[in-house]
């Protein structure tokens, strides 16, 4: 049996894993802390932004790849982007993920601006801003994380991407999510709303300061274990109810990165969270070990093939020193960095060249020196740590991150076969 | 249009110009002070929070040594709420010569600035963080300040005295009639209005904007040379005290605590413009290397914020232009009576912020003697609003705050401990504030996040409580976004990159504020 | 290095200045078990990194007691914030002028066990009193209902010099063992199990006289005795061989050696350094030995279905679950992870008067867990919490050592 250490639990190296433990692998998921779902809107981006707005991501992928040569879109096509978006419904099912990846969503931000995303979860697809829609915001007085005025009156002096006119009004409700508690997470209230009595409550209560007209907008708070939560929410206002990503914690990523990972652990995969990968054997052109720091030592973790799905800058994963000299933390491996200055002065111009450095490969994710030789014959990499994406502004990041770790463990599981059938051979 | 009337103008809102506008108002002128922006943005805001002991001037400018050490008492009692008494140390690390401490101690005494040689082990045991090889430490006086609690302690005190204080007026003409000044001619900022200011004396404290104010007034060639300095703010207090190099003044010498962070500092490079600083990398690099031999591990450490201030230097014909450091820092008072026959109006330049009080005292006093109406200084006697406990700023004064009044008031700034009930409160009084105005008064955004969690915040407060309608609100959320980079790009390596990129994928990311409805290029004021 | 030397070590070049890594990004207090129930605490971001920025001299934020140490928030925080580290350091400050007696009294776990054990029986009815619980608590601030040790009659030391040698000859080589005060006192079948398993692989077992590893004082903030204690205990191990592997069956003791006594107190000591890189948790041995194809897998199979919870003590140490994995190797055991970050107990936190409530409120859904999946008996690897999860579900709790044992054919 093969096996397979995967560095990173973010979207790329929990999808990479399961697919990989589906399919008989053995599997080691490491990772040095929780890893980015929960900072994110909750949804799965393929791409939004091409700079223009993009309505139909999959369409575009052919022509945005053409504008930039060294975006991971270039190899990663239309049909492996849409064959991933599908193989991810299929893992976390209906109650949790829903949309066609080939055609973008438009919903509305926690600032009252309208953006494009292609998979959802179904508690939001309700504030699709297109011509006609009619809202009410709704806002938690103990929630300093959302602003139901700002949402509502951005909203309404936008004209929504298909043209026309979007009505929205907003309203403040008083509703603790703990008694005595006024300055509360968003993650506090989506543990309250687990429970069917708080829920009912809550309920009635906002359905006490909707009035009757429009489609309740509230911030994503409704639920984290319970999937129902929001649609049971909307049954007793007796209106269609959608939510709002906030910034962290966000409360749609934790339910998807909670769903993975125990997917995850249930299709076998040894999940060791919470240490850092500090070093490395390679010997005969592949990499034999890696060293985990856990506490009073390291612990070597052996395997045939490994996944680098560690993210970008933002995790830790690449580093930019006090000399401005950047690295890759786990294998240091050559990165592809742009030529001229990393960070400009410019806060509204063109993205900053620093935060498209990453890790170069080839069609199969087997990571090389930039435009040359692989570096080690077994080692992958997926996600953030891909050279060539401004994600945050593309909106592309989950997109890069599923498709790329589909690819890079379907590419460790044909190498694993060959291997196995010429050892059966012989 | 709008005309007013005061017997005083005072042009220019920083140290200088709060410390005289308080003394003129406190000598019972009726005074008004106009700046073109918010007070403080000058010099004042872009400096090291240093109130010196006077230590670093012991042995090359023994005059200012000793007005500090006098000034610095006095400060530290009248603004106690903006002055931390954090103590000081003199060190000498690898690569000083602990010899020179003897002339250091010799020139101490002389100037009789306080001061107490210190063993090694005791201040390593103050101070871990300091360098382990240093050899040879003197304690002093040393003290930090909020430079626009300071001003506005001032200026604050000022209006208790009847003067008025007009931020964002900018100075667009002074009017003579005959030989004397007769009106000074601004530009609201905030509305675009005119408006005019019928006076009888102007007293320009505009700093490194000096010369220009002057020329405004038809008296061209004031020469106030801009010497540029950067200084970097790191994410947390690597010492307690103030930490200077036992040596003649050099850059990047010094490295004080100032609220929740540590500044080192700075360089010195003469500046043409003073609205065109420029933070260099290999003036970032310098002063990362300076902050290694204080503090070992310093480049490990992370910087959170830059900037670039323009010290305001008189040209005096001892010392080159392009030679900034060395210039007297000593203030100068120009009296454009001779100079250009125009009588009512004085040009102050130089000085330091330590002795901004003593510096406006005697520039209110050259003012009366030009009226011929002696009256006296009282401005070392009489504590300014807000300190009027007299007890000192500490640093866990916020943290104390919040957990007693968390249960009552939601925190909006988590890194900076500041509540919603701060903010509102201070909207209330300046409902056209930029969140950067606000910003000076409550810390908002100066943390580690630089912003990234608490912008939304302050935009849906401000918004929700109906000082500003939407478009202002997006606005300036967008504005304070904009703004806060300009010191960040600079110093972005380490840590704060990982902080910038998680920031982007808030806004961008998640919000998507790039698409928000209005022009990014049209800025709020 | 003194206590004091070692505090401020621990606190200006470890955990300190790794709050620069922090980018508030929220992460560490979604994990938080204390501030998920109780608003009284501001949760590990607030009290850590946060905190920190403005501490110098006097402590002001008193709120930073609630923390129970569980470690959660460090295990989780993608940026390497020592954040628990903080928090304890914070905290031992905050204590050091105002200790309360009780948190004197009730660290000094070996000594309870000593003075337990001779009147086992009697000591064990007195804990269950009422009246004695009521008036323990108004005087010591122990809760009334708090879980409390159960004596043995016999100590480990007493059972390894009775009984017979064991028969199989060590083929394999000599492993010490550490048993803990618990271990030694109260939990004294865990430590037999431990040491018969494994003797059954082929290993001479030594168990050198041993005291306690000081990790109650340190999680009180009474690092002075906590440090003597450790390296008192790291002298003791070292006594018999050097290069042995050290094996443990007490969880949370093996992460006091392994990282907490360093990266918490400070104690930077050649000893410690030894035995924390020696020392392997025994869940951790066995799949190390199953790793490396040397774990003999000839099992009885055991029809059981029941919840196993990873403390939090052994979850920081940044191995995963190797008891789950071993569990998963004995046919017909299906072991369900508990899924709950802490039990409440936290070592000495849930004993405590003011935080008794919030410790039961933590720990509920991992007993609502273990009464749902089976009430009979549910599997952890340290003492405290087993007491804490009994207390609240009624099952029986065991180390999971016990189902190794008897899937061995030992039991």
């Amino acid at each position: 049996m093969t096996r397979v250490v995967v560095i990173g639990a973010g979207v790329a190296g929990l999808v990479a894993s399961i697919r990989l433990a589906d399919a008989g692998a053995r599997v080691a998921l490491l990772n040095k802390g929780t890893g980015g779902l929960q900072l994110s809107q909750g949804t799965i981006d393929i791409l939004g932004y091409a700079p223009e707005r993009v309505e139909r991501p999959l369409e575009a992928l052919a022509g945005f790849a053409q504008a930039h040569p060294g975006h991971p879109y270039a190899s990663l096509d239309a049909e492996c982007v849409g064959t991933a978006a599908g193989y991810l419904k299929d893992l976390l099912g209906p109650a949790l993920l829903v949309g066609d990846p080939a055609v973008n969503l438009q919903l509305p931000t926690a600032v009252g601006a309208i953006r494009p995303t292609a998979l959802v979860s179904p508690s939001m697809t309700a504030g699709a801003c297109v011509d006609g829609a009619d809202f009410v915001i709704v806002g938690l007085r103990q929630l300093k994380d959302f602003y139901p005025e700002l949402v509502a009156q951005n909203l309404a002096r936008t004209e929504p991407p298909g043209g026309g006119r979007i009505t929205a009004r907003s309203v403040m409700l008083d509703f603790p999510a703990r008694d005595g508690e006024i300055d509360s997470s968003g993650l506090t209230y989506a543990r309250a709303l687990d429970d069917p009595a708080y829920r009912r409550r809550f309920a009635l209560a906002v359905k006490g300061v909707v009035g009757d007209a429009g489609t309740v907008g509230l911030p994503a708070v409704l639920g984290l274990d319970d999937h129902g939560a929001w649609a049971d929410i909307a049954e007793l206002i007796g209106a269609e109810v959608f939510e709002i990503p906030l910034p962290p914690p966000s409360v749609p990523g934790m339910r998807l990165n909670r769903a993975l990972t125990e997917r995850a652990k249930s299709a076998g995969v040894r999940v060791v969270p919470g240490s850092k990968v500090t070093g490395f054997h390679a010997s005969g052109g592949s990499v034999r070990s890696v060293s985990l720091a856990t506490a009073g030592g390291a612990r070597e973790f052996v395997a045939e093939a490994f996944l680098l799905a560690t993210g970008g800058f933002e995790s830790g994963a690449l580093h930019a020193d006090s000399y401005h000299k950047v690295h890759e933390s786990v294998f240091d491996l050559p990165l592809r960095i742009p030529e001229g200055t990393l960070v400009h002065g410019d806060y509204w111009g063109d993205p900053q060249p620093l935060f498209t450095i990453g890790v170069d490969t080839d069609e199969n994710l087997l990571v090389r020196h930039p435009g040359g030789e692989p570096v080690h014959n077994n080692l992958y990499a997926a996600g953030g740590i891909l050279a060539g994406a401004t994600r945050w502004q593309e909106k592309s990041g989950e997109g890069i991150a599923v498709a790329s770790a589909v690819r890079a463990a379907d590419a460790i599981l044909s190498v694993a076969a060959t291997a196995t059938s010429q050892g059966a051979a012989s | 249009m709008l005309t007013l009337s005061a017997d005083v103008v005072v042009v220019g809102g920083g140290s200088t110009g709060a410390g005289v506008v308080r003394d003129v108002a406190m000598r019972g002128y009726k005074a008004i002070l106009v700046d073109r922006a918010d007070l403080g943005q000058g010099t004042t805001g872009r400096y090291h929070g240093l109130l010196h002991s006077g230590g670093r001037y012991v042995v090359s400018d023994p005059h200012s040594a000793t007005e500090c050490a006098e000034e610095n008492a006095i400060i530290s009692r009248i603004q106690a709420d903006a002055v931390e008494l954090t103590g000081g140390y003199f060190v000498a690390t690898q690569v000083d010569d602990p010899a020179w401490g003897d002339e250091w101690a010799k020139g101490a005494t002389e100037t009789q600035v306080p001061f107490e040689e210190v063993s090694v082990a005791d201040v390593l045991k103050a101070e871990p963080r300091l360098n382990p090889k240093i050899s040879r430490a003197f304690k002093v006086q040393d003290g930090s300040v909020d430079g626009w609690q300071m001003v506005w302690g001032a200026a604050n005190s000022a209006k208790q005295y009847g003067a008025q204080i007009l931020t964002y007026h900018r100075v667009t003409k002074i009017e003579r009639d005959g030989d004397r000044v007769s009106q000074v001619v601004c530009t609201d900022e905030k509305t675009g209005e005119e408006v005019r200011i019928d006076c009888n004396f102007v007293l320009n404290c505009a700093a490194a904007w000096g010369g220009q104010i002057a020329h405004m007034a038809g008296c061209p060639d004031v020469q106030v040379v801009p010497g540029a300095g950067i200084m970097i703010a790191m994410n947390h207090r690597l010492t307690n005290s103030v930490v200077n190099r036992l040596t003649y003044p050099a850059d990047g010498d010094i490295l004080v605590p100032v609220h929740t962070v540590c500044i080192i500092g700075t360089t010195d490079q003469k500046a043409d413009d003073p609205d065109q600083l420029k933070i260099a990398w290999d003036e970032v690099q310098q002063m990362m290397d300076c902050g290694e031999l204080l503090v070992p591990g310093f480049r490990k450490a992370r910087a959170i914020h830059a900037w670039a201030g323009a010290r305001p230097l008189v040209k005096d014909s001892r010392v080159g232009s392009g030679d900034t450091r060395h210039m007297s820092r000593g203030m100068s008072i120009i009296d454009h009576s001779d100079r250009d026959s125009l009588k009512g109006l004085l040009t102050i330049a130089g000085g330091k912020l330590t002795t901004y009080r003593l510096m406006a005292e005697k520039v209110v006093d050259a003012m009366c003697a030009q009226l011929d109406d002696p009256r006296p200084c009282r401005t070392a006697t009489e504590n300014v609003p807000g300190s009027e406990s007299g007890k000192n700023y500490v640093i866990t004064h916020r943290l104390e705050e919040r957990e007693h009044d968390r249960h009552e008031d939601q925190i909006l700034c988590e890194c900076e401990l500041m509540s919603r009930g701060m903010f509102t409160k201070a909207l209330v009084k300046q409902p056209k504030g930029s969140f950067d105005d606000l910003r000076r008064q409550l810390r908002l955004g100066m943390g580690p996040c630089q912003g990234g969690f608490c912008t939304m915040r302050a935009t849906g407060v401000a918004l929700e409580t109906e000082h500003i309608d939407i478009e202002r609100a997006t606005g300036l959320l967008r504005l304070f976004l904009k703004n806060r980079w300009i010191g960040i790009w600079p110093i972005l390596y380490g840590d704060q990159v990982r902080q910038t990129a998680l920031d982007n994928w808030i806004f961008q990311g998640t919000l998507d504020v790039e698409h928000l409805p209005g022009l990014t290029h049209e800025e709020v004021v | 290095m003194n206590a004091n030397e070692s505090l401020e070590f621990a606190q200006t070049q470890v955990a300190r200045a790794s709050l620069d890594h922090c980018v508030k990004c929220t992460i560490c207090e979604t994990h938080c078990p204390v501030s998920a129930v109780t608003p009284k605490f501001t949760g590990p971001k607030f009290v850590g990194p946060q905190a920190e920025r403005f501490r110098h001299g006097e402590s002001v934020d008193h709120s930073l007691d609630y923390c129970s140490s569980c470690g959660a928030c460090t295990l989780a925080c993608p940026q390497g914030v020592k954040i628990a580290e903080l928090n304890s350091q914070a905290r031992a400050v905050m204590k050091a002028d105002d200790m309360p007696l009780r948190d004197r009294l009730i660290t000094q776990t070996t000594l309870m066990g000593m003075a337990m054990t001779p009147v086992a029986p009697v000591a064990n009815a007195a804990l269950r009193i009422k009246p004695v619980r009521t008036v323990v608590e108004k005087v010591l601030g122990i809760h009334r209902d708090a879980p409390m040790p159960h004596a043995n009659t016999q100590t480990i030391t007493g059972w390894l010099k009775k009984r017979k040698k064991p028969a199989t000859h060590a083929t394999r080589g000599t492993l010490i063992f550490f048993h803990g005060c618990a271990g030694g006192y109260f939990e004294v079948e865990t430590s037999k199990k431990s040491i018969e398993v494994l003797e059954h692989l082929g290993y001479e077992v030594l168990v050198p006289k041993q005291g306690c590893c000081g990790l109650a004082e340190q999680s009180n903030g009474l690092f002075d005795g906590a440090t003597d204690k450790v390296l008192k205990l790291c002298d003791e191990l070292r006594t018999s061989g050097r290069d042995l592997t050290i094996i443990s069956s007490s969880g949370s003791c093996t992460g006091m050696l392994k990282h907490e006594a360093h990266e918490i107190m400070g104690v930077d000591d050649v000893r410690l350094a030894d035995v924390g890189t020696r020392i392997r948790d025994i869940m951790e041995f066995l799949l190390e030995l199953y790793d490396a194809d040397e774990l003999p897998t000839d099992f009885k199979p055991i029809e059981l279905t029941a919840v196993y919870h990873a403390p939090c003590q052994l979850k920081s140490q940044g191995m995963g679950q190797p008891a789950m994995e071993v569990l998963k190797l004995i046919p017909g055991v299906e072991a369900i992870e508990s899924g709950a970050t802490c039990c409440g107990i936290a070592g000495t936190y849930g004993l405590k008067k003011e935080k008794y409530e919030i410790a039961q409120a933590v720990g509920k859904p991992l007993f609502d867990k273990v009464k749902e999946v089976n009430p009979e008996i549910a599997y952890c690897d340290t003492e405290t919490c087993r007491w804490q999860i009994r207390k609240g579900s009624g099952a029986a709790v065991e180390h999971p050592i016990f189902l190794v044992h008897q899937a061995y054919g030992l039991s």
